[in-house]
């Protein structure tokens, strides 16, 4: 027994060592599957403080860049609201029931932190559940997609960028409609590559690429990024797509966050058709 | 090791920490040149600092970091090998006369060729484990590399460069 202890303390520094490691890469590869670990993250209330007063002190870095962009979101915005008013419904008897159409609320929040050169990305935004925020929402930005919430605290949320590696986006192309998956191999934080679609179907340099209205995260239609390097995969079977993303994420300033009001309803019923 | 040695220890422990959150996270070079400052909290503490004390630093300052990049562990595991590897790393780099009259593995007592051969050695170890849990892939091993690479040079300029606004 003593020679137990004498070995212990021996090698105290190297029984030491073995715990913190193992405690320290359990976290991190436990980190992702539990959403409401608020503590260890950004969303923390001094890690935020900390952020959101950096984050005043430095905001007027960048902005040029945050004003062009809300500069051609307001272009856009009118060109869709000139659109709408001419539109005349067409062939189709379709009309959303009021519900469904405005089941999209948005709410603005400020950016206080955020990264774009890690493997996997995480922004921290100004709004919490305090303010209804909630794991699973969408975040676009004036000109593209985010990413979405992962953790909320009082007055912070956390959000998985679009930039990380788990971050899938079901995406169309604009022009006709073909449905594929978006998501960041890891590298270049401008570049984004759009996955599975069919080597025959259609396809241009400089297509626009937009969410598509089969997710329950982000609205349809927002802009995922546009079309600029294009070649058939090596197995032939697909395309190989880079798409320049939408999104400036090394200058967001102002994000806004998508709250689908009819999510759970849509995800219950589709979860009962499947039993 | 007064008080005065002690005061100036904990001073640039939290400055090193600071700058780091505050100001070089933000700061990388080409998407490729990260500096990890942070590290000279361990990497400068005198001689006689006992292991068990070296590991549980190394952690606490890793993990401080880590919440701030929303990567709980990977920082702390890092610095904790770090600090494990400090003691062997020390006794490899013994310069000919020994420790004996020397307390800190600063320039002004070590000469600047040792300090960065210390410094680049024990920096690259830590951002190896860094860059590589971080893209817990291997398909990525050669633009990872290339961090590990750049940040490590990048790292050991800040700290030597602000080793000298040290008094020791």
């Amino acid at each position: 027994m003593d020679q137990l202890f004498v070995f212990i303390a021996r090698q105290r520094a190297f029984i030491f060592f073995v715990a913190l490691e193992v405690l320290s890469l359990w976290c991190f590869f436990k980190y992702n599957n539990y959403p409401s670990a608020v503590y260890f993250n950004t969303a923390n209330y001094y890690a935020g403080q900390l952020l959101q007063w950096q984050a005043s002190a430095t905001q007027y870095m960048n902005l040029r860049a945050v004003n062009s962009g809300l500069a051609g979101e307001n272009a856009r915005l009118h060109g869709q609201l000139a659109q709408l008013q001419n539109q005349q419904l067409l062939g189709i008897n379709y009309k959303a029931d009021s519900a469904v159409a405005s089941r999209f609320q948005t709410l603005v929040a400020k950016v206080i932190n955020n990264t774009v050169d890690q493997r996997n990305n995480f922004l921290t935004i100004d709004k919490g559940t305090a303010d209804g925020m909630q794991p699973g929402m969408g975040v676009i930005s004036a000109t593209g997609v985010v990413g979405k919430i992962k953790t909320c605290s009082q007055h912070f949320s956390v959000l998985t960028s679009v930039l990380h590696s788990e971050n899938m986006v079901s995406s169309k192309i604009r022009r006709n409609g073909e449905i594929a998956s978006a998501r960041w191999e890891g590298v270049n934080p401008d570049e984004i590559s759009l996955l599975y679609l069919s080597r025959y179907k259609s396809v241009k340099l400089g297509d626009t690429v937009v969410t598509s209205d089969l997710n329950s995260v982000f609205p349809g239609g927002v802009p995922v990024g546009y079309v600029q390097r294009l070649k058939p995969s090596t197995d032939g079977a697909f395309w190989d797509i880079k798409l320049r993303l939408a999104t400036d994420f090394p200058n967001l300033a102002y994000v806004y966050v998508v709250n689908n009001r009819l999510k759970t309803e849509q995800e219950r019923l589709e979860a009962e058709a499947k039993k | 090791m007064n008080t005065r040695n002690l005061l100036t220890i904990v001073f640039w422990s939290l400055l090193y920490v600071v700058l780091q959150v505050l100001l070089l996270r933000n700061l990388v070079l080409f998407h490729y040149g990260f500096c990890f400052v942070y590290v000279a909290t361990i990497l400068l503490l005198p001689f006689d600092v006992g292991a068990v004390v070296l590991l549980l630093l190394g952690f606490g300052v890793g993990f401080a970091v880590d919440i701030f990049y929303n990567t709980p562990g990977m920082h702390a595991a890092a610095t904790v090998l770090m600090a494990y590897l400090r003691p062997l790393t020390l006794r490899l780099l013994t310069p000919q006369r020994g420790y004996e009259e020397r307390n800190e593995p600063l320039i002004g007592e070590m000469g600047l060729g040792w300090f960065l051969t210390y410094i680049s050695f024990m920096v690259f170890l830590h951002h190896a484990v860094v860059f590589f849990i971080e893209a817990s892939n291997w398909n990525l091993w050669l633009p990872t590399l290339g961090k590990v690479l750049v940040s490590t040079l990048f790292t050991t300029t800040v700290i030597t460069l602000l080793h000298y606004f040290r008094k020791s």
